[in-house]
């Protein structure tokens, strides 16, 4: 509690600090008048020490044990006592001199405290982003950058030379020690800063080449917001106003780089970075292209035109307008080529593959694999989720489980806020959200469509799954109503029939002609087994259960004209058998109704896990199945179960009828 | 004949029963199923038989498959099988090995024709049903000599077929011994079937040969 009250305190305390100094060395800026700091510099200081304490508040609350917060708050005290110290000394000594006490102290810490104002971002980069130092070995760099750093104020405090302007004319309130004292410490000083700015750099790439994932994109913000410090060598060499831009830079710099940090540490947005980098260096390249072109273009014109013409001017603004757009594309292209080549080529195969799919020349689910090859994954695997089912399901509509031993990582494709899919695929590429979003994001139509297809096919499958059950059933009620009828009925009848058989018999000699009336009544009984029998036999042929072929056999014994039978005696499923003997029933009885023929061949063979049945004649052929005729039932029936049926009837050539029956169904 | 019956359905079982004992014999037990069955063969020693087809638990040749057990076991017992329907493929094989029958279960219901198959079985004799013998004498067959038959020559293999003797023959379709004989020659000869006197083996050689002319049998 107590921890927790304090750690919450203090950077509240630290950062009105800050503030509270800056607060001060504004008003005193603006007592000074003329004599003060130049506006820019109060925006920029003001800013900087701003992003400073805030973002160091920020962290510092959030990750109360995280050192950066602490730094950066410390960073802004030194920033707030530094300009505070500026201000003092230019109000106190310069426009009203005497007005305030301590003023030559102000004007020592403005001359002598400067080297802290890099010892924030020195400390910042050595311990980013964990907060500790990149390995022990580290702690003895970690004691030199302290020690000069030390040194190097000690020194500038302690110095005999005059402080820095504006207060050259100042003495400083410390005694000055002799030159055999300073001179080494100010080499040490100054040797040991800039190797300690330089050991930060190497602190940032060593962590740089050994970082992965989260890290690694932490330390891309570092080195962008850092990328301003080389930016303010390359200006002032190149000999703009040095003093003004200098300062212009660094502080830039100051605002830039805790913003950087803060966005690290909190994880807000950090993803962006690759994207920011990429718009970065798109929109610096494109704007000297478009500003060299808009150059180009005028000196032309002024040579053709003449100068000072307006039309030079609406000239080159036209053309530098007209270029912008393909011009992007272009600088596009080649940052992405040059700089983020994964990208570019993923991109450029999925929109290959778009353009193949609008041509039909490629199926939508294939776009895994297209993905697989964008990304570099062959192990990558897309699921689509199927909202009805709540469930997620492969390519081929097969519902698909997530295993928690799976340890690929998942990213979720989303359009338009509703989930279409899942990719999983190596966590290395987590290090890369930029390639998988940018190809994703192409590839997010196609895998729209492709995940429709799939549901409309998963669909399909259940309704003809539906279908071929319905049928199967349909068989086995047959078989049901069969046996109920042999076993059942016609049985109760001969029980019947000999009941009455031994009324006859008790009767004897004195039946009074009642024996011709049970005998009459024993043959109506024998006529309705008959019956019973016959209808039970259309039901289904009590044959099927020793197999197609004693059925197919007793089928051909019953037609009106000569059937060969040459059937397997391979068993196949109920429902198939049944099938199969009702397409020989159904197509032997077109045979004798239409065909005029004089001989049938009825063949059943096991071909390639399918049971073939054909039913061949010798008659006139021409025959057609026509809507709603017994062959369109079949032929429905038969696709019921995944079957083919395939009519060849030439005229006069006879007809030959063929099915082909899955047995895998 | 002393008999036992073999029937899962109470009532049918009662009026077979009856039937024998009406007629005269002796029925020693009644059961219904086949393990029963086969224990009531070796502790009665019957003359015959009468089992159904489809017996408990499977309900499907539970009948036929104890028949045959039997005919191989107890050689001197005639064996009956009832059947709901028609099947000639157990039909077939089982009564062209002798001292068989296979018949419709309303054939029961004609009951002089029944004993007489039934005592013809006792003797060692066949007894088919003339439905399976007429999908067997069918000329769609296949078989071209069966095709070469006059209708008398067809309805007298029929009778053969079904295990009557010539007398049997000549009472059924009103003709004299003499005749049924001649056209019994006739079709042995176009058939190809060497001739014997012994009633029972010409029975089988005729099933024997109806049986060749069915088209790829399993069995």
């Amino acid at each position: 509690m107590l921890l927790v009250r304090r750690s919450s305190a203090w950077p509240w305390v630290l950062a009105a600090g800050a503030v509270g100094l800056g607060a001060l060395a504004v008003v005193l800026n603006a007592l000074a008048g003329v004599r003060g700091d130049p506006w820019w510099q109060v925006v920029l200081g003001v800013s900087a020490l701003l992003t400073s304490g805030a973002v160091g508040l920020l962290i510092a609350l959030r990750r109360p044990g995280h050192r950066i917060g602490w730094l950066l708050l410390g960073n802004a005290l030194v920033l707030g006592a530094a300009f505070l110290a500026s201000s003092y000394g230019e109000y106190a000594l310069l426009e009203r001199p005497g007005a305030l006490p301590g003023a030559r102290w102000a004007a020592l810490w403005d001359s002598s405290s400067w080297p802290l104002l890099f010892a924030g971002v020195t400390a910042i980069a050595l311990v980013f982003p964990g907060g500790s130092l990149p390995s022990p070995r580290w702690r003895r760099t970690a004691t030199g950058v302290g020690v000069s750093f030390a040194a190097l104020i000690v020194a500038e405090l302690f110095t005999a030379s005059p402080l820095n302007a504006p207060f050259r004319q100042v003495a400083s309130p410390l005694p000055a020690l002799p030159h055999a004292v300073i001179t080494p410490l100010l080499a040490v000083g100054y040797l040991g800063v800039l190797a300690s700015l330089l050991a930060a750099a190497w602190a940032v790439r060593v962590r740089f080449r050994r970082a992965i994932g989260i890290e690694r994109l932490q330390l891309k913000w570092l080195a962008y917001g850092a990328c301003l410090i080389p930016a303010t060598f390359l200006v002032c060499f190149a000999g703009v106003d040095g003093a003004a831009a200098f300062t212009a830079l660094f502080m830039l710099m100051l605002v830039v780089v805790p913003v950087s940090v803060g966005i690290a540490i909190l994880r807000f947005r950090l993803y962006d970075i690759d994207r920011l980098i990429d718009r970065t260096l798109v929109y610096a390249v494109l704007t000297l292209l478009l500003a060299g072109a808009y150059v180009a273009t005028t000196l032309a014109l002024a040579v053709a035109v003449g100068s000072g013409s307006a039309w030079t001017t609406a000239g080159a603004t036209l053309a530098t307008a007209v270029a912008f757009r393909p011009l992007r594309t272009r600088v596009q292209n080649v940052v992405d080529r040059r700089f983020n080549r994964a990208r570019y080529d993923g991109r450029r195969q999925v929109e290959g593959f778009l353009s193949n799919l609008r041509a039909g020349r490629a199926a939508p689910e294939s776009i895994q694999g297209v993905l697989a090859d964008a990304l570099g994954d062959a192990r990558l695997e897309l699921r689509f989720w199927l909202p009805e089912g709540e469930v997620y399901v492969d390519a081929r509509g097969r519902a698909v489980l997530d295993s928690p031993e799976d340890t690929r990582a998942r990213t979720p494709v989303r359009r338009g806020g509703v989930p279409l899919a899942m990719i999983l695929h190596d966590a290395a590429l987590d290090e890369r959200p930029d390639l998988i979003q940018s190809v994703v994001e192409a590839a997010g139509l196609a895998i729209e469509i492709a995940r429709l297809r799939v549901e409309l096919r998963r669909q399909l499958d259940e309704v003809e799954a539906s279908r071929a059950r319905i049928v199967a059933a349909g068989y086995e009620e047959r078989r049901r109503i069969e046996r109920d009828l042999h076993d059942g009925a016609q049985q109760r009848l001969v029980s019947v029939g000999l009941t009455l058989r031994h009324a006859q018999h008790e009767l004897g000699a004195h039946s009074n002609g009642v024996g011709g009336i049970l005998d009459g009544a024993v043959a109506e009984i024998g006529d309705a087994i008959a019956e019973l029998r016959e209808l039970a036999r259309g039901v289904r042929p009590s044959q099927l259960d020793d197999g197609l072929a004693p059925a197919l056999r007793e089928l051909a014994g019953r037609a009106s004209l000569p059937v060969k039978v040459e059937a397997t005696a391979d068993r196949f499923p109920g429902a198939l058998e049944a099938a199969a003997y009702f397409v020989a029933s159904e197509g032997l009885t077109n045979v004798v109704k239409h065909a005029h023929a004089s001989r049938v061949v009825v063949c059943a063979a096991r071909d390639d896990g399918s049971l073939v049945i054909s039913i061949a004649d010798d008659g006139v052929g021409g025959a057609a199945p026509a809507r709603g005729s017994g062959l369109a039932g079949l032929a429905d029936r038969v696709n019921a179960q995944g079957g083919t049926l395939r009519l060849e009837s030439a005229p006069g050539r006879g007809t030959t009828l063929t099915v082909e029956l899955p047995c895998a169904s | 004949m002393r008999v036992v019956i073999a029937e899962d359905q109470v009532l049918l079982r009662a009026g077979l029963a009856r039937l024998f004992e009406d007629a005269g014999h002796e029925v020693t037990a009644t059961v219904g199923d086949a393990d029963a069955l086969l224990s009531a063969v070796a502790r009665d020693e019957p003359d015959l038989v009468v089992a159904d087809v489809r017996m408990p638990p499977t309900f499907s040749d539970e009948g036929a498959r104890a028949a045959g057990q039997i005919r191989e076991e107890h050689p001197g017992v005639g064996v009956l099988v009832l059947s709901q329907h028609v099947e000639t493929q157990h039909a077939v094989a089982l009564v062209s090995r002798g001292g068989f029958g296979y018949l419709l279960k309303d054939r029961v219901l004609d009951v002089q024709e029944f004993i007489d198959a039934a005592e013809r079985v006792c003797r060692g004799g066949s007894a088919l049903d003339p439905q399976v013998v007429a999908t067997l004498v069918s000329p769609n067959g296949g078989d071209d000599r069966l095709a070469d038959l006059t209708a008398r020559e067809r309805e007298v293999l029929a009778l053969v077929a079904e295990g009557l003797t010539n007398s049997g023959i000549a009472k059924r379709l009103f003709l004299t011994v003499n005749t049924v004989e001649t056209h019994v020659r006739s079709v042995l000869m176009k058939l190809d079937i060497p001739g014997t006197d012994d009633g029972h083996r010409r029975v089988l050689a005729v099933l024997a040969y109806l049986r060749s002319a069915q088209p790829q049998h399993q069995h």
